[in-house]
């Protein structure tokens, strides 16, 4: 190959003499790029099948050549077609005229919904268009034009490319071509005429009709008939008919009396602007032959109603100002703010809590005294209440970002177990939440990371979003987010439980916010659970045990302790001795034995079982079914014991951080494994305080049963006897579980050691939700808000039931749970999701929008409402569609109506606007054609008419070839537009 | 707990340590099944007959080399008794892959296996894999689950099965091994499918695109 190549590239260079101007230049690199692409030769393929330009694939390619300095671009647009073997025919095919030239005439075609403009004039499947590079540039003067059409020929000619190649002169906005394709002995000249205005001869078919024979000039009498396409299409803006439905929300009802918790718990949905603009009715007379119809300046037949083929397409309001999107958006810019609570609060809003609080206690405890009960009646308006007085102290009233009603009935719909005085458990609320819990809808926390759908921490998101995008911005969120942090100390402090959270540990699956959230609540249950035990067991006399420990003393009188609690904040916990401060936390454990010395059972610590059996039992819980000591044959209790600390993500992640630091070493396991025995111990300790005098063997019977092992022996009398022994592994000497047995002393779990510093857990919590800054609370809660604006879709688009939407939430639903699985997703992709929600939200407003307008609720029959319908989804979703029946049909009755009535407005309109501006006069008086369509016509003037001429007839000598000769015209007030192709034989003339 | 989650997939973010990825397994099942045994055969290739009962949850380090990739293990032991099922599940949710033990031995830890296998459905992540893994397939003589029952339960769950002996040091390293390749094969399948669904947020701004007038010289 190599050397084949050689002598050629010389034989090049001796030819490249006589591509010595510019000229020259610029053509043989044209006939270049038509040969890279190989668009040499008879590209023919098959007719083109009906509406091909709509639903096939369209491609094209571009290269940029010069002429001198002066930048062109290249392109060739092309519908992509299955492969012909062109092989077998290019012989047949030698002296068929051009594929293009044969396209001109197909009638499949005609009024392509979406297509190249040339492809609209000239009914071409491909074509090549060399345009000025530069957007602005343009070619102008008639000289440069003639040139570069004489460039366009003498390549075609070269090459022998039978595809047609245009120049697009004068500016790219008038979009002025011409252009030639060239075949064996037969060529089409491309030619165009662009007005601005519509010469009055030519505003009608006649017209029309004879510029297209005189510029064919056909020698032939009586003329070959002309076939005729033409498409009238008219816009429909006034939809006076069907306001658009949607208001947006009435704020001032929010804020004024009859504010219901409804309102909270909901996001608001759809366009307020009307998201379909306008309707374009396009009325079709796809075939028509000269002679059969009329349509001059005095009187057409041409009309709309009696169309073969309507059809419809709707113009889509840009960017719809929708509700739903906005309220995302905006809280999600919340995001970005820098600002904390305080500063935007304008006043350091939790440093004199402690004291206020104190105070109030203090008062309450003078009312209550002397009993030290926690007070009951407490509820959200007292909490309310106090906080707005800080808020009036600090800052004067009138500057409270949140008004007082709004802020009430945010709280009682966040905390509805506040507005009832029943016990609060926590367990009920008054959902209006139907979704099954086992939905999918239901389990989206799960994918989303946020918080169930009925939950206190979802709520919050709503309320937030609403107050942000209603009630003060930044500072109502700063505001809200300060009442609930108090309303959640209020309720550690007060023993109540926060409704709306499921009970249990903290919900790894759930955003951290409501894993502390749960995290406090159930330091809360606990400290009831403890309260409440104390008071029963007061007269067991078991507090008297402890006279000298003022810890649980203060634990005990609620209000003092609440007075500590506020003072010493987070350092509360040390009142409960710093145990668990310490990692040594178990040392610590085993070695205080000061409260068993008050309790007098000292004497048992090294004792035997024997001895321990003369104990007293403690803290059972309940009787094994089965099993019984092993040394007396007493039954076996299971221990009440203490349940191991709940942990949210963050903890867990630093616990586990702390062990995987201790390294893989056998001392590193050992240690970890002692840091993990608390556990344990409490659990041994709880046991042996339930079964006075029990074994390990009894103990890890019930614990780990597979560690107790039995076999069947015979005695020595005979018998098959049980016995049983420990496993291998819990004989190893010295190892943890023998360790932690011996150590351990008969405590029952109410006197051990707390493994859950509830006190100290609470205080951190707390503290955590004080320091969140706005920034943070929208972070930890956009989960929720997407989670919220996803279900809202969902639901309104279950309403509507529209196939692409369902695709499309799916689309997002997978999309979002990647995203927000990871913690500290990526801005951008958080605003794309918000952005595809605002998409689909725009979706159903529009499908809204059209259903009201064509009525398909109001249809009564069946089958005619199912059509409605699919015409009305298809209408969303194609560009162009159909009408059945035309004028007759179903819709095309409805569309009908909806000119006339919006005709009829403008007639009255015009007549009460009878002094109005003259220019109007002018311009209807102006046009005869507009005057003739006036006459209370059904339909106003067509925004524009389209013909399409065509017909074969051989030019230029009566004995040439018949050929292809086409004229596309378009009529609107704008323009006046003629795209003529007109073939001639170029051999026989 | 999760740095798993906090880079995909432990992906690490700085360069200085050795390893190109880390994935965090969890070693599942009933108490005394062999869990902490077959650790240790395959981070120490050691064995001894009875370990102490783990208190918790326990952990070793071992970095392999799988298609040119070094990837360390950070292979999370558990304690099988009831009582430290709260403790443990809580550590689900970071890991990437879960060896899920029964005693074939012992019938009572195959009819737990599917109270295991719920457990990780609803505490661990959603794409985590999972292994079913008999262990003591050495003690043939006192078998009392056979392989064929472990395997229809492994189909069942939807879960690859092994039967391995960590005495004798059967099917201990591939079971490491097809789990990490198994994770690999997830990660890599869950990189692509996100382009498609970047490129669906794409069809989002498209669909808007029909607002745009069509580019023709239509009659409008």
């Amino acid at each position: 190959m190599a050397a084949d190549t050689e002598p050629e590239s010389e034989v090049f260079e001796i030819t490249d003499f006589t591509t010595a101007s510019e000229w020259e230049r610029f053509i043989s690199k044209v006939e270049e790029v038509l040969n890279d692409w190989k668009l040499i030769g008879n590209s023919s393929g098959k007719p083109l099948e009906k509406g091909i330009f709509t639903s096939g694939t369209w491609e094209e390619k571009s290269d940029e050549i010069s002429f001198a300095d002066f930048k062109f671009s290249v392109t060739h647009h092309y519908l992509v077609q299955e492969s012909t073997d062109k092989e077998g025919k290019d012989e047949l095919l030698e002296d068929v005229i051009p594929q293009s030239m044969q396209d001109l005439l197909c009638m499949n075609n005609d009024f392509p919904p979406r297509a190249h403009c040339l492809v609209r004039w000239y009914g071409l499947r491909e074509f090549v268009v060399i345009a000025p590079a530069a957007h602005s540039d343009a070619v102008l003067s008639e000289s440069k034009c003639n040139l570069l059409l004489s460039s366009v020929s003498i390549a075609l000619g070269n090459t022998g490319c039978q595809v047609p190649l245009f120049v697009q002169i004068h500016q790219k906005w008038r979009r002025m071509y011409v252009g030639e394709c060239q075949g064996p002995g037969v060529r089409t000249d491309f030619e165009m005429v662009h007005l601005r205005k519509v010469p009055n001869q030519y505003t009608h078919l006649s017209g029309l009709l004879d510029i297209f024979k005189s510029k064919i000039g056909c020698p032939l009498t009586p003329l070959p008939p002309v076939s005729i396409a033409i498409r009238f299409t008219y816009v429909l803006q006034d939809w006076q008919q069907y306001f658009w439905p949607q208001q947006p929300p009435d704020i001032d009802a929010l804020v004024g009396g009859e504010v219901g918790g409804l309102e909270f718990g909901k996001l608001p949905f759809g366009a307020c602007e009307d998201p379909i603009s306008e309707l374009h009715l396009a009325t079709t007379w796809p075939h028509l032959t000269e002679g059969i119809i009329v349509d001059n300046d005095v009187y057409s037949d041409l009309d709309p109603i009696q169309a073969p083929h309507w059809s419809v397409r709707v113009r889509k309001a840009e960017n719809p100002q929708c509700l739903l999107g906005d309220f995302v958006t905006e809280f999600f810019k919340i995001c970005r703010r820098k600002e904390s609570t305080d500063e935007i609060l304008g006043r350091s809003a939790f440093e004199e809590e402690g004291k206020e609080i104190a105070d109030i206690s203090h008062a309450l405890s003078k009312l209550t005294e002397p009993t030290p009960v926690p007070i009951h009646k407490l509820s959200v308006s007292n909490m309310v209440h106090t906080a707005k007085k800080k808020i009036r102290k600090h800052r004067g009233v009138e500057e409270s970002p949140l008004n007082n009603d709004v802020l009430n009935t945010i709280l009682l719909f966040l905390f509805p177990d506040a507005a009832f005085e029943k016990t609060l458990d926590g367990t009920t609320s008054t959902d209006n939440n139907n979704l099954p819990l086992e939905s999918e809808d239901y389990n989206l926390y799960n994918q989303f990371k946020s918080a169930p759908s009925d939950s206190l921490t979802y709520k919050l998101a709503l309320c937030l979003c609403m107050i942000n995008f209603y009630h003060g911005g930044l500072k109502g969120v700063a505001h809200l987010w300060q009442e609930f942090v108090l309303e959640m100390r209020f309720r550690w402090e007060n023993n109540f439980l926060i409704a709306g959270l499921a009970n249990g540990p903290p919900d790894l699956r759930c955003c951290l916010l409501h894993q502390k959230l749960q995290m406090l609540n159930c330091c809360i249950e606990r400290k009831k659970a403890r309260d409440e035990g104390k008071k029963t067991s007061a007269s067991d006399n078991v507090t008297n045990l402890y006279p000298g420990d003022a810890g649980k003393a203060g634990d005990q009188l609620g209000p003092d302790n609440l007075k500590e609690t506020d003072k010493e904040k987070g350092e509360v916990g040390k009142s409960w001795d710093s145990w668990s401060d310490s990692e040594e936390e178990f040392f610590e454990c085993l070695s205080d034995t000061e409260e068993l010395k008050g309790n007098g059972q000292d004497s048992g610590k090294k004792g035997g079982p024997k001895e321990m059996a003369n104990l007293r039992p403690e803290g059972r819980l309940y009787q094994h079914g089965k099993l019984t000591l092993l040394h007396n044959g007493e039954p076996l209790y299971i221990p009440v014991t203490q349940e191991p600390a709940p942990m949210t993500e963050d903890l867990l992640e630093e616990q586990s951080e702390v062990l995987a630091k201790l390294g893989t070493s056998a001392e590193g396991a050992h240690l970890r494994a002692r840091m993990q025995s608390a556990c344990l111990l409490s659990d041994m300790e709880s046991f042996k305080a339930a079964n006075p005098g029990c074994f390990l063997e009894d103990f890890v019977r019930w614990y780990s049963p597979r560690d107790y092992i039995e076999e069947e022996v015979i005695d020595e009398k005979g018998n098959v006897v049980l016995k049983g022994e420990l496993s291998a592994r819990m004989k190893i000497p010295s190892n943890m579980w023998v360790e932690a047995w011996e150590t351990a002393k008969p405590i029952p779990a109410r006197r051990q050691r707390r493994l859950f510093d509830d006190t100290r857990e609470a205080e951190k919590v707390l503290h955590y939700l004080a320091i969140q800054k706005p920034a943070d609370l929208a972070r930890h809660l956009l989960p929720c808000v997407i989670h919220a604006a996803v279900l809202k879709v969902k639901e309104e688009e279950s309403l509507e039931d529209i196939s692409s939407v369902k695709k499309i939430i799916k689309q997002i639903i997978s999309h979002s749970s990647k995203v927000l699985h990871f913690p500290n997703p990526e801005d951008k992709k958080l605003e794309e999701i918000i952005h595809q929600i605002t998409n689909v939200e725009a979706l159903i407003a529009r499908a809204r929008s059209l259903k009201a307008k064509f009525g398909t609720e109001k249809c009564e029959q069946e089958e005619e409402k199912e059509d409605l319908e699919r015409f009305v989804s298809c209408l969303l979703e194609q560009p162009e569609v159909l009408v059945t029946g035309a004028g007759r049909g179903h819709a095309g009755r409805i569309i009908h109506k909806l000119f006339v009535s919006a005709q009829r407005l403008t007639e009255s309109s015009d007549e009460a606007a009878a002094m109005a501006p003259p220019e109007e006069e002018f311009k209807r008086i102006g046009s005869a054609e507009e005057r003739r369509q006036n006459s209370v016509s059904d339909f106003p003037p067509p925004a524009g008419r389209e013909f399409i001429l065509r017909t074969t007839v051989p030019r230029p000598a009566p004995y040439s070839k018949a050929l292809p000769q086409r004229m596309y015209s378009v009529l609107t007030k704008e323009e006046f537009r003629l795209a003529g192709a007109f073939s001639s034989d170029t051999s026989f003339f | 707990m999760a740095s798993a989650t906090d880079s995909r997939y432990g992906q690490k973010e700085s360069s200085d340590q050795n390893f190109d990825y880390m994935f965090k397994i969890l070693i599942i099942g009933n108490s005394s099944v062999g869990k902490t045994s077959f650790l240790f055969r395959y981070a120490d290739d050691s064995f001894t007959p009875a370990f102490v009962s783990t208190v918790g949850i326990d952990f070793k380090v071992k970095t392999i080399y799988r298609n040119d990739k070094r990837i360390k293990l950070q292979i999370w032991d558990t304690a099988g008794q009831e009582r430290y099922r709260t403790i443990t599940t809580a550590y689900y949710r970071g890991a990437m892959g879960f060896i899920l033990m029964y005693d074939i031995t012992n019938e009572e830890s195959f009819n737990a296996v599917q109270d295991w296998s719920t457990q990780i459905k609803t505490y661990s992540w959603d794409n985590a894999q999972v292994l079913l893994v008999g262990n003591k397939c050495d003690m043939e003589d006192e078998r009392v689950v056979s392989s064929e029952r472990g395997r229809q339960l492994a189909d069942h769950l939807g879960f690859e099965f092994f039967e391995a002996s960590a005495k004798d040091n059967i099917n201990v390293k591939q079971t490491f091994e097809r789990l990490v390749d198994v994770i690999c094969e997830k990660m890599s399948e869950s990189l692509d499918t996100a382009d498609p669904a970047v490129t669906g947020a794409k069809q989002g701004p498209q669909l808007s695109d029909q607002q745009v007038p069509p580019h023709q010289d239509c009659a409008c």
